[in-house]
């Protein structure tokens, strides 16, 4: 920007101030609806993972919509409480911003007592991104090719069936759990750090059931080094169209998987709300988007704050119900 | 031949201009670190990683690799001209550089160096890519229980080949295990010494912690020394051998690439231990050892090339089986995962560009080096001339840059100036403490992994024996631990680090 720009924004700034100040309304409206300096998108998990590639792909986009510069920070720790809490304690104006596993963000409150922040009243959701399904497979060496032979292996064989998760109170641990006990299966849970690390461990026959996103685990079952079982969600992926859906088999836990979403500080006015709601559903509209997301395992998944705010609160209490049956407790 | 197709892939990936500029930079940067005294590869990896955020994997990798050999070749520059080892590694060929130096013949001298390290690397790629593939098929076959074995031999390891004291060597262990365990449990999902503050949730960072006690304790205690600088005027003529010491530096050369190689696979090894050897064999089989530490030309290319392939050959443990033999390696697997890597067995299948080009890279480096060393010595010369006051300063802003760049937090920077204390504390009461580090990768790595295994197995021990490869590796763990008792072989360790 040089002088003559300057001066001229300058100019520009002082007149609108100006006319703020004369008509008071007006002034109030605008700050409701309008971005006045950079907004900052936490992501509270390394760089690398699903939420870090959607705020890279959504921040430029959100930035040329509002006019202000998006800037991606990534705040890593605590499961993504570390940064779930920055953005609870921001300023109440919408300018910083969570994208986070909401699923992830729902077990929470059940699983650490000394949360710093309350998900539900700190927290203001924005709008659903994207829904990733989770596939259910096992070893080759597991004598099962679909739900009803695993189940009997299961039910014949109590305790010969390990089942891989990405760590202790993690979605897939719990749905793990309740799926087990919906089948009357009697098997193990084996925590790992992090879901790559649990696929690799069933690939490699050391545990031998999975329960993971499609982007791990779906490579392996088009090469025979595991056996697709099913699949979660509320239609058959199109990728592995063989796989009936959980619903199909009448399991629990139907809709786990990776559910992504924005939200906000609590206390930013609703209009501000809106305004990021609508930008947001109209970056995810677009076909490359779409593809892109696609590329990652998953869908576009958008709804209303409302909306979001009830899918929430429903989730808090489902998987606190299923957190609480199981026993499991973080902290 | 499969291995040349892939060598050639390789060889195709690291020739990419970008790859082979990243290469040369990692080079240029190892070189320059080897020369300065107090900033060794382990420091400048750890610097540079969070600025591998951008590159690709390829790209960040041999750009690391290039730091760790290029400091290889640079840490003997100092060596032979100022009688200062600008790297551990490079220790042993202050004896005999410098008095041939001093004999007026340290063009000679670093040349021997250079060409030794030369072909040393050559080989040692060889090792690498004909060793890699049998090494990855067997683990593919490693489960919890394996795991477990492999890092028993790997910590014991660290113990038999550390210098000095075993006692130290095993207390430095332990408490890397410790700091190592902070953090919530893997498998049981409980915090463990994080005092409830949620920055120690997932355990303390590898970055501040290798920064501090490696980086600024060293430069710390750097500034408690004179700078003695007066050998540098000499002027350096004749770069050639001669024939003689060719013919003398040869068969060195060889042995010394072989013991490195071998050596360098261990894990634990470190750098110390190749060059070590390698002159204590070259010392055993001259005819005449009483040329030794007066100017013996042998006494520069063993060393050399030993410390050369073992630098090397140290990157197959990590490659193929995600297990570092070295912290420095623990780094680069760092440097792996801010890619969204997992380090293990599957890369050579999953990521054959990055595998073979790393692979590829270590040669055209060295290739690289050669030409950057002989040419430059005199600008090498010339960096030892910046004063530390000028010097430091920068170094000190770089390190809380990088420790605060890994996770944008603040907390890491006071984890690393708490580490910098503890490791100044460390230099001054003469503890080593890369037996630390090796604790604090391979602690936790040893409790989660034994504790799956007695998960999967219902609490049988008996599956450690019971699985061939993980009772194989359990009987070398034994072997070492033997070796680490028996009088005979301790004394021969202690004659040769006393040399």
């Amino acid at each position: 920007m040089n002088r003559r720009t300057l001066l001229l924004s300058a100019a520009f700034g002082l007149a609108f101030s100006l006319a703020g100040g004369l008509v008071p309304g007006l002034q109030g409206r605008a700050e409701a609806q309008n971005f006045e300096r950079p907004v900052r998108l936490i992501v509270p998990f390394a760089p690398g993972g699903t939420s870090d590639i959607l705020a890279r792909l959504i921040g430029p986009k959100l930035s040329e919509a509002i006019g202000q510069p998006v800037v991606i920070e990534n705040k890593p720790g605590a499961g993504g409480n570390i940064g779930a809490d920055l953005v609870a304690k921001a300023p109440k104006d919408g300018h910083t911003l969570l994208l986070v596993d909401v699923g992830n963000l729902a077990t929470s409150p059940s699983l650490f007592s000394s949360l710093t922040y309350d998900v539900q009243k700190d927290l203001a959701p924005v709008s659903m991104v994207m829904f990733a399904p989770y596939v259910m497979a096992v070893h080759p060496s597991v004598p099962a090719k679909n739900f009803q032979e695993l189940a009997a292996y299961g039910k014949a064989n109590p305790g010969k069936l390990a089942v891989g998760n990405a760590g202790v109170g993690a979605v897939n641990h719990i749905t793990g759990i309740l799926v087990g006990k919906g089948a009357g299966i009697e098997w193990k849970a084996i925590p790992y750090k992090g879901g790559a690390a649990a696929t690799r461990a069933v690939v490699a026959g050391e545990s031998n059931v999975i329960i993971n996103g499609a982007t791990a685990t779906q490579s392996f079952i088009t090469n025979g080094q595991l056996q697709g079982i099913a699949v979660t969600g509320d239609k058959r992926m199109a990728s592995l169209p063989d796989l009936p859906t959980f619903k199909e088999l009448g399991l629990p836990a139907a809709d786990a998987g990776t559910w992504q979403g924005v939200l906000t500080t609590a206390g930013t006015p609703p209009a501000m709300v809106e305004r990021l709601n609508k930008e947001i559903h109209k970056i995810l509209a677009a076909p490359d988007m779409q593809q892109k997301i696609q590329d990652q395992g998953g869908e576009v998944r958008v709804n209303t704050p409302a909306e979001f705010t009830r899918w929430m609160d429903e989730s808090i209490a489902f998987w606190g119900g299923a957190i609480r049956d199981a026993g499991i407790k973080v902290e | 031949m499969e291995l040349l197709g892939n060598l050639a892939f390789g060889l195709a990936t690291a020739m990419q201009p970008s790859n082979l500029m990243f290469c040369f930079t990692g080079a240029l940067i190892g070189t320059l670190v080897g020369v300065l005294p107090g900033l060794g590869p382990m420091t400048t990896v750890a610097l540079l990683l969070p600025f591998t955020f951008g590159l690709t994997p390829e790209a960040a990798l041999i750009m690391l690799a290039g730091i760790f050999y290029g400091a290889q070749y640079g840490g003997s520059t100092t060596a032979i001209l100022v009688n200062m080892p600008g790297e551990t590694s490079s220790v042993v060929t202050c004896l005999d550089g410098y008095q041939l130096a001093r004999k007026g013949r340290a063009g000679p001298a670093l040349a021997m160096a250079a060409i030794a390290s030369f072909f040393a690397g050559t080989v040692a790629t060889l090792v690498i890519a004909l060793l890699s593939g049998p090494m990855a098929a067997l683990a593919l076959k490693f489960t919890a229980a394996e795991y477990f074995s492999l890092l028993i031999v790997g910590l014991i390891a660290a113990v038999v080949l550390a210098h000095g004291s075993a006692v130290k060597a095993v207390a430095m262990i332990v408490i890397g295990v410790l700091l190592g365990l902070v953090g919530i449990d893997v498998n049981s999902g409980v915090p463990r010494m994080t005092f409830g503050l949620p920055e120690l949730a997932d355990g303390i960072g590898f970055v501040p912690v290798v920064m501090g006690l490696f980086g600024l304790a060293e430069i710390a205690s750097n500034l408690e020394k004179p700078q003695d600088r007066t050998l540098l005027t000499q002027k350096i003529t004749g770069l050639m051998p001669t024939g003689r010491d060719l013919r003398q530096g040869f068969p060195a050369m060889l042995r010394g690439t072989v013991l490195g190689s071998l050596l360098g696979v261990l894990p634990g090894g470190g750098a110390a231990l190749p060059p070590f050897a390698a002159y204590a064999l070259e010392k055993r089989v001259a005819r005449d050892p009483s040329r030794f530490g007066k100017g013996a030309i042998e006494g520069v290319a063993g060393p050399e090339a030993a410390n050369n392939a073992g630098a090397q050959t140290s990157f197959i443990p990590m490659l193929t089986l995600g297990i570092p033999s070295n912290p420095l390696m623990a780094l680069m697997i760092g440097a792996l995962m801010i890619q969204g890597i997992q380090p293990g067995p599957q890369i050579m299948t999953e990521q054959p560009a990055l595998f073979w080009g790393v692979v590829a890279s270590m040669w055209t480096g060295n290739l690289m080096l050669l030409v950057i060393n002989l040419p430059l010595i005199g600008l090498w010369v010339s960096m030892l001339k910046i004063p530390y006051r000028m010097l430091f300063p920068a170094i000190i802003l770089f390190c809380c840059i990088g420790a605060y760049s890994v996770n944008n937090s603040v907390f890491d920077i006071w984890v690393m100036l708490g580490s910098a204390l503890i490791g100044y504390f460390f230099i001054k009461v003469g503890v080593e403490p890369a037996p630390l580090v090796l604790g604090f990768v391979l602690g936790p790595m040893l409790e989660e992994n034994f504790r799956r295994a007695m998960m999967i197995a219902d609490g049988d021990l008996a599956v450690f024996v019971t699985r061939p490869i993980s009772a194989a590796l359990l009987a070398v763990a034994v072997a070492l631990l033997v070796a680490l008792v028996s009088p005979s072989l301790r004394r021969k360790r202690e004659v040769a680090f006393a040399e």
